[in-house]
């Protein structure tokens, strides 16, 4: 049996964390969350990640520097999406920079944020892990 | 006065007590500057804790909204028709509520001058196409009718699509909120040239409740309603209109109305075709 795909969710509010949680294990995947950028950095280079759910405002800085720090590990995840509370065309200029596939706004619908994600860990499958 | 008044005479007393006046008005003009200085500082405070605080009011929103949703699509198993209902419910207040945080973070924004304009090439029919399905069920709901009109062959717009997306927003907002049972609500659009600038003209009409024209100014201003009486049962921020002319303004274009109590509102707003 294919082992299921490893979802982190990098949040640092835990009523976010928690529902995040719950809707990926619920369908399908495998949780960890982490809320500071030590935290997401150790937990993505301990154990390959397919999609890093990553809130710009963690506890210790921006979450970008996430990104900076695991691809110095070549530790990055199959896929990186940024989800935000801010929908400035500067920050999400700033996330594609950084590497992230997409940049979502918060709080996502639901149904489009699973959909997006079968989506993007489908394509993963094929895509090199440095994607 | 003093002694020096007697032997000399007062016209040589003069420049000392106009020296006088000049640094006693020269001190109070200090003051009053410094005085500025520090409303303006104090002002500055506020709006940025309008701007924290609507940003932080976010992130429990998300909570509620993402656990209401995660029981409305029967992740967690299914739900009667009342269930849904009720969870249907949760979601849209917390969206609602969700709109109007925006709304203040995008005012907090505007008074701080960090809105910036992000230009691309659209069509205006496209913008209200979709803001008229958008509105399609409060239009019916309240019995109105939503009429559109674009002048054929109209050029696109270089603007910021998201902004002239929430100026129009607004408007219509406003209108079908204020417009009772069974009214008119319209929104037009049409090219002009004045003094030599290509202009889109929005024209956002209904057949509401009316604004006297002594309010006429007074409703662009924030927080402002013009008739709160509890009788009146128009909720929100108080910003919508604020927000249209700061966003308005920022692409160089201008807002008014044209209205008289009783018989309905008609707001025109412009965007220049050519960059300001």
């Amino acid at each position: 049996m294919p082992s299921l795909p490893h979802v982190l969710v990098a949040e640092d509010n835990a009523l976010v964390a928690d529902a995040m949680r719950l809707l990926f294990e619920e369908t399908g995947h495998r949780v960890t969350t982490t809320g500071s950028i030590v935290d997401t950095v150790a937990a993505a280079a301990a154990d390959e990640v397919d999609l890093l759910l990553l809130d710009l405002g963690l506890s210790d800085g921006d979450g970008l520097a996430v990104l900076a720090e695991l691809t110095s590990r070549h530790a990055l995840p199959r896929v990186t999406v940024a989800l935000t509370g801010r929908d400035e065309q500067e920050i999400t200029d700033r996330c594609l920079a950084a590497g992230c596939r997409a940049v979502m706004l918060k709080p996502v619908p639901v149904g489009e944020l699973l959909r997006k994600s079968k989506e993007w860990l489908a394509v993963s499958e094929d895509a090199p892990a440095s994607d | 006065m003093n002694r020096a008044d007697a032997s000399v005479p007062q016209s040589l007393t003069q420049p000392s007590t106009t020296d006088g006046r000049v640094i006693a008005l020269e001190a109070q003009l200090k003051q009053a500057l410094q005085h500025i200085a520090d409303l303006e500082a104090r002002d500055a405070l506020k709006t940025q804790f309008l701007a924290n605080i609507s940003h932080d009011l976010r992130t429990p929103l998300t909570a509620v909204i993402t656990h209401a949703e995660i029981l409305r699509d029967g992740i967690l198993g299914p739900l009667s028709d009342r269930q849904l209902d009720s969870i249907s419910g949760i979601i849209s207040g917390g969206r609602q509520l969700l709109e109007q945080v925006g709304e203040i973070l995008t005012y907090a924004r505007g008074a701080a001058n960090q809105l910036t304009i992000t230009r691309t090439t659209f069509e205006f029919a496209e913008v209200l196409a979709q803001l008229s399905a958008l509105n399609e069920s409060l239009v019916s709901k309240k019995g109105l009718t939503l009429a559109t009109d674009v002048q054929r062959d109209i050029a696109p717009l270089h603007a910021d699509r998201e902004k002239v997306f929430h100026i129009v927003g607004n408007l219509l907002g406003n209108a079908i909120d204020f417009t009772p049972q069974g009214g008119r609500v319209w929104v037009r659009a049409f090219g002009i040239n004045r003094d030599g600038r290509d202009e889109l003209v929005v024209e956002v009409g209904d057949t509401g409740i009316g604004i006297s024209s002594e309010h006429h100014d007074l409703v662009f201003r924030e927080f402002a309603q013009v008739d709160s009486s509890a009788s009146r049962q128009h909720h929100g921020t108080g910003l919508g209109l604020t927000i249209a002319r700061k966003l308005v303004e920022l692409h160089g274009g201008r807002i008014w109305l044209e209205s008289e109590l009783g018989e309905g509102s008609r707001f025109y707003f412009t965007i220049p075709y050519a960059l300001p």
